[in-house]
């Protein structure tokens, strides 16, 4: 029997790993692929909510499109970055960025 | 034989299992394709919970487009093959802690939360005209608002990723 | 005159102020002007013993000091019989020194310096004596051993000198804490330092009697340190590395004293308590003897007379432990008198001989004839040989162990007055009338040249005194006791009357010490070496002190370095480790600082991420969530 939990259950462990992943992957491409799946795992909620929520309806669907739709555009303009950031470093790796450090 | 159950199980491996390969392989190209996996089984998902238009958009932006995009980034970031495992361990192991830590108070709260019990009815007759009318009617605004916000996303990484005009 | 008493230690504080700041531009007055202050004193000290010689009872003058809660110290001067009779004593006696040390101390460097300290001190000893409670008292005796302090290490650059100086002050010092004790004991149980008050209290038994010894004892140990008694002597020989004069004046006549003066001063306290009388008269005894012992074979003149000095300070101890208190204070005069000369005379014969050690002396007869009969009637007077002043005193003192019933320190006053005649005569004859040893001293001899007549001028005046002070307290004629107990303050005086076997044993014995001296060191029938082969062992621990020196060292001076050597561990260790402990905890917080501010992204992220679980723990714990 499916219900709620599982799929949430699904969708933590999902965020979860995707956070994971974010804070501790050394490439920079790696990362912003992690970052898409957070959020995944925040749409899954959202559908799973639209379904067995307290208010079942299209809304958590509606929001879900929007939020691919997003998630793609933040992933291309971040891409866009971290190319232009390679040509000028010469390097993708995440930790070589430390220009902030002062 | 209930077999969404199995569906679940099934589709809920692959995603999980898609995540995990990709914390754990070493070639980056690897993980970009394990990550796809992940983006298949959560498309399956989708389609349990009766939303087979985000299915198919899931699909086609995230396993084709954002995948490849990806890759794309991959090749031109001209990464040494693989990702060398930096010895880290004090980071790692507080974002093992920190992760853990959050997915542990997510579960408490997913478990102790009294949810309602789902009505077993289709949530609705034809998805893709519902949500057709959904998206034209009441949340017409925010649909023009992504609109422009895709359109600046494109003039923006068009014009970051832009290489330096040699005069 | 008695309100102008106060004047009198002032004039000397007032050539000391003089003196330190402006002594060496008034260089050759120096000497003069002290002496110029301590004569004025000493005028005035007469005018107040005539005046209390007229007078009743005592003179008590005080004045309001601090006031602490309840109770206000006052400052003051009492003068009584007693204490006239000491400032004229210490003036006298300071007066002739400052003269003596006019010749002595001339061309040294530090003239100014000298004389600013001779007068300190001379404030000190007269401030001391007319002190009429025990904190004032002790004030002053803090001052008086910083005065010798500064004296006995007047020669600062030579070694031992400043170890003397400091064996000095740390010696006393012991005895300076018991005193402070006492002090503080009595001022517990009465509520005042005022010896009326003491005194009042003790006589109305309001005092535990168990208190009363205790107090007494701890008073006496603190005199015990200040004259030089057995087991805090040691410091008395070594003192003699300061200039003659000042052993003359302090480690004679004056600072020394002033233990005597102590237990003399608060005799009412160890009246009611038969065990500390016990106490002193058994110390004073054995050192008498002791301190006798060793100055047998000592060969420094200076360190001969420095164990007399120790040996009759235990005799006027062992006066007052045996309630002769007149005869105590009468001894304590009259060796002012002839042990200052006794010194003053060595001290001119160090002057011209340049050395200190007797074997390199003799047949200074010849040379410096007024300086040997000086020392002839200073030894005579020590000796116990009528009609000189010593005889007289120490008869007192005889007479009243053997009346109070007690053999065995009257068996040990003879013999240590056998072992004072032997050794003094032993000193005579080897300085001024035996032959010189070897040529080098012979020729030694040959250049000594006449002293200054500031040096014989005092010589004299203490030469005429050793021979008639012994006049006012005879046993047919009891003046000092009379007139010291004519103030009621002191305990109603037996008196012993005329014993004749006792004086005749006293004068034998004297003699018979004096004749053996002379037929070792004169006639040379008895050879003093065969006798100290015989006697080996014996001879080895006179000459070692008895090894006390380095039984001392041994412990007490390791025990001291041994703990010093722990506190500087643990300072260094422990202290200075916890200090550094702090700084290292501050530079790993900074480090843990510098690791999250490196710029890079995921640092933060890590960090962001860590407080939110926390945040999100907390919130669950707390139960916000219902």
């Amino acid at each position: 029997m499916v219900n709620l939990a599982s799929y949430l259950t699904v969708s933590a462990l999902l965020f979860c790993l995707g956070l994971f992943g974010v804070l501790t992957k050394r490439n920079a491409v790696i990362v912003l692929l992690s970052i898409e799946l957070m959020l995944n795992a925040v749409n899954l909620n959202l559908v799973a909510f639209s379904k067995f929520g307290a208010f079942p309806g299209l809304d958590g669907q509606v929001l879900t499109l929007f939020s691919l739709t997003v998630a793609a555009a933040e992933a291309s303009v971040g891409l866009a970055i971290l190319i232009t950031l390679f040509r000028n470093r010469g390097t993708a790796e995440v930790n070589e960025m430390d220009m902030m450090k002062r | 034989m209930d077999w969404t159950l199995v569906f679940f199980f099934v589709f809920a491996l692959i995603a999980l299992g898609g995540a995990l390969y990709m914390l754990n392989l070493q070639k980056v190209v690897h993980m970009a394709v394990a990550l796809a996996f992940t983006f298949f089984g959560l498309a399956g998902l989708y389609v349990l919970l009766e939303a087979e238009f985000i299915a198919f958009a899931q699909i086609m932006v995230y396993s084709g487009a954002i995948t490849i995009l990806m890759l794309y980034g991959i090749m031109m970031t001209r990464h040494d093959a693989e990702e060398a495992p930096l010895r880290r361990p004090v980071h790692t192991a507080l974002a093992f802690i920190g992760a853990l830590g959050l997915f542990g108070f997510l579960f408490y709260g997913i478990m102790t939360t009294p949810w309602p019990g789902g009505s077993t009815e289709p949530l609705v007759e034809d998805n893709v005209r519902e949500l057709g009318l959904a998206l034209f009617n009441e949340y017409v605004i925010p649909f023009e608002l992504a609109a422009i916000l895709l359109l600046v996303a494109l003039v923006g990484a068009v014009v970051l990723a832009k290489r330096e005009v040699e005069d | 005159m008695s309100a102008w008493t106060w004047l009198i230690p002032i004039f000397p504080l007032l050539a000391f102020l003089l003196l330190i700041g402006l002594g060496r531009s008034l260089r050759p007055a120096a000497g003069y002007v002290a002496s110029l202050a301590v004569a004025v004193s000493l005028v005035l000290s007469l005018f107040v013993l005539a005046e209390v010689s007229a007078a009743g009872g005592a003179m008590v003058h005080t004045f309001p000091w601090l006031t602490a809660g309840d109770t206000t110290f006052t400052m003051g001067i009492e003068v009584n019989r007693l204490n006239a009779m000491m400032l004229a004593i210490v003036s006298f006696v300071s007066l002739l020194v400052h003269i003596y040390s006019i010749g002595y101390m001339h061309g040294d460097d530090r003239y100014g310096t000298y004389f600013a300290y001779l007068a300190l001190f001379t404030f000190s000893m007269l401030g001391l004596v007319i002190s009429p409670n025990l904190l004032q008292t002790y004030i002053f005796w803090e001052l008086v051993g910083l005065s010798s302090f500064l004296l006995i290490g007047f020669w600062y650059f030579k070694p031992q000198a400043r170890d003397a100086a400091k064996k000095a002050f740390l010696m006393t010092r012991i005895g300076d804490v018991a005193l402070f004790a006492g002090m503080i004991l009595l001022f517990w149980q009465v509520g005042s330092f005022q010896f009326s008050d003491i005194f009042a209290a003790v006589r109305a038994e309001e005092i535990d009697p168990g208190m009363v010894t205790l107090t007494a004892i701890l008073i006496f140990i603190g005199a015990v340190g200040k004259s030089g008694q057995f087991p805090l002597h040691t410091w008395l020989p070594d003192a003699m590395e300061g200039p003659t004069p000042v052993s003359a004046l302090i480690h004679a006549a004056t600072m020394v004293a002033a233990g005597v003066y102590l237990v003399a001063r608060t005799y009412p306290l160890f009246e009611a308590s038969p065990t500390a009388l016990t106490v002193v008269a058994a110390v004073g005894g054995f050192t008498a003897i002791f301190a006798a012992s060793i100055g047998l074979v000592q060969t420094d003149i200076k360190r001969v007379l420095a164990y007399s000095t120790v040996s009759q300070l235990g005799y006027m101890m062992l006066a007052l432990g045996v309630a002769g208190y007149t005869a105590a204070v009468f001894h304590l005069g009259t060796h002012a008198f002839f042990k200052a000369l006794l010194f003053l005379a060595a001290g001119a014969v160090i002057h011209a001989v340049h050395t200190q050690d007797i074997r390199e002396m003799g047949g200074l007869w010849r040379k410096m004839p007024l300086t040997a009969w000086v020392f002839l009637i200073g030894a005579l007077a020590l000796s116990g040989i009528p009609p000189f002043a010593g005889y007289f005193s120490k008869e007192e003192i005889i007479l009243a162990a053997w009346e109070g019933g007690h053999p065995v320190l009257f068996a040990l006053a003879v013999v240590a007055a056998f072992f004072t005649a032997f050794y003094m005569f032993r000193l005579f004859f080897l300085v001024f009338v035996a032959n010189p040893r070897d040529a080098a001293a012979a020729k030694r001899i040959d250049a000594v040249r006449p002293v200054g007549r500031e040096m014989t001028l005092p010589m004299l005046a203490l030469a005429a005194l050793s021979v008639v002070a012994g006049f006012v307290n005879t046993p047919w004629y009891h003046g000092l006791a009379g007139w010291l107990s004519a103030d009621g303050l002191t305990s109603h005086y037996e008196a012993p009357g005329f014993v004749g076997w006792i004086t005749a044993l006293t004068v034998l014995t004297a003699l018979v010490g004096i004749g053996l001296a002379a037929s070792m060191y004169a006639r040379g029938t008895l050879s003093p070496a065969a006798l100290a082969r015989r006697l080996e062992f014996g001879y080895d621990m006179l000459l070692n002190k008895y090894w006390i020196d380095e039984l001392y060292g041994a412990t007490v001076v390791r025990g001291a370095f041994g703990l010093g050597r722990l506190l500087h561990g643990i300072d260094r260790y422990i202290v200075e480790g916890l200090v550094a402990l702090v700084g290292v905890l501050f530079r790993f917080v900074g480090r843990i600082g510098t690791a999250l501010q490196t710029g890079k992204a995921q640092a933060s992220n890590l960090v962001g991420v860590l407080g939110l679980v926390l945040l999100l723990i907390i919130l669950t714990l707390g139960g916000v969530w219902e």
